[in-house]
């Protein structure tokens, strides 16, 4: 790969993953040099077990979300130096790192500003529990600013950015409705992106700490109300 | 005069003492204290002759003064639940950004 890792932040948001956050960080370090385990509030130890398997940690004082982690993150990552690219990955081990390398690969040839990980395309048809799918589907292609940019899988954790897109990052809703934040960010900021396609490991684990798929009435809520906040 | 003619208009006066004596955020809150004291005006005005409330009621096609109260009721209820409810999201996300300074600020990195 002709990508420099030193230069690659990976952000992995964690709340309560102390069982999994190891793996996934000791993983993840056998490749990149960088990460960093933002700790939203948790209750255990994974803050602990995040900066043994040699994460930089950043603890959140108390329960934020996973878009404010996410913020957090990348607003840690950007201002270490020589930081040029960054990807964020959720910390639950649903993720591939061979995903990560090839949407790395994908940013570097330079004509686009972000890559965003996809279920949906590509010959790896990733086996999403049916409904899952179904709901998945519906809210990319509802999701205005999701369907103008031809996104397929917009609530999925894995992307890839480089420094623009970090420098301009400015997640507000704290919770679960970042991802279509994210996607609203990339429409008014006229970031250039693209899809690769990925897999999702559902083990029993990520399945467990996944979000309740009638939190999508709550994310379209959100996503009413973000163009009547001030920022 | 009613006893309850007595009461709701003590109320609306005390509340309307209470609110031209806070004189946070000068300018914003003008607006709020001349519309509320046209509100105590009105008030006072229905609470002395109800009648009158049903004569405006039926120049809108309302039946009774009551009903014409109530509606305006559930109006300005759903306004202060939508605008508390985005007030809220606002301070959410002023609090984010404290905690997030603060957990910058503690951030620790491993020894390599």
């Amino acid at each position: 790969m002709d990508i420099d890792t030193s230069s690659v932040w990976i952000i992995v948001p964690a709340f309560n993953e102390a069982q999994v956050i190891g793996d996934v960080i000791a993983d993840l370090r056998s490749v990149f040099a960088h990460v960093v385990c933002v700790d939203d509030g948790s209750h255990d130890d994974t803050a602990d077990v995040a900066l043994r398997a040699g994460a930089h940690v950043v603890s959140h004082p108390v329960n934020l979300g996973q878009g404010a982690a996410i913020q957090t993150g990348v607003e840690y990552a950007r201002r270490q130096p020589g930081a040029a690219v960054f990807a964020t990955f959720d910390a639950d081990g649903q993720h591939r790192l061979k995903d990560v390398v090839s949407m790395m690969e994908r940013l570097s040839r330079g004509d686009v500003d972000i890559v965003i990980g996809t279920r949906f395309t590509g010959s790896t048809i990733s086996q999403t529990p049916p409904l899952k799918r179904l709901i998945l589907r519906a809210a990319a292609s509802l999701t205005p600013s999701s369907r103008r940019l031809g996104l397929t899988d917009a609530h999925n954790g894995l992307r890839v950015f480089g420094r623009p897109v970090a420098d301009q990052l400015n997640l507000t809703m704290s919770g679960m409705s970042h991802a279509s934040e994210f996607i609203a960010l990339i429409d008014e900021n006229h970031w250039r992106v693209a899809e690769e396609p990925v897999e999702i490991l559902y083990t029993d684990y990520s399945l467990s700490k996944g979000q309740p798929l009638l939190n999508g009435v709550n994310i379209v809520f959100d996503g009413f109300l973000r163009g009547r906040m001030r920022r | 005069m009613n006893w309850i003619q007595v009461l709701l208009i003590t109320a609306v006066v005390t509340l309307l003492v209470y609110l031209l004596r806070s004189r946070t955020n000068a300018k914003a809150k003008a607006w709020v204290k001349l519309g509320y004291v046209l509100f105590v005006i009105a008030a006072v005005y229905a609470i002395l002759r109800p009648d009158d409330t049903t004569v405006v009621a039926n120049w809108l096609g309302v039946d009774r003064g009551t009903d014409l109260l109530f509606y305006a009721l559930v109006i300005a209820f759903v306004f202060t639940t939508l605008s508390t409810y985005l007030r809220f999201k606002e301070l959410e996300l002023r609090y984010a950004r404290l905690a997030r300074a603060v957990a910058l600020d503690g951030a620790r990195t491993p020894k390599d």
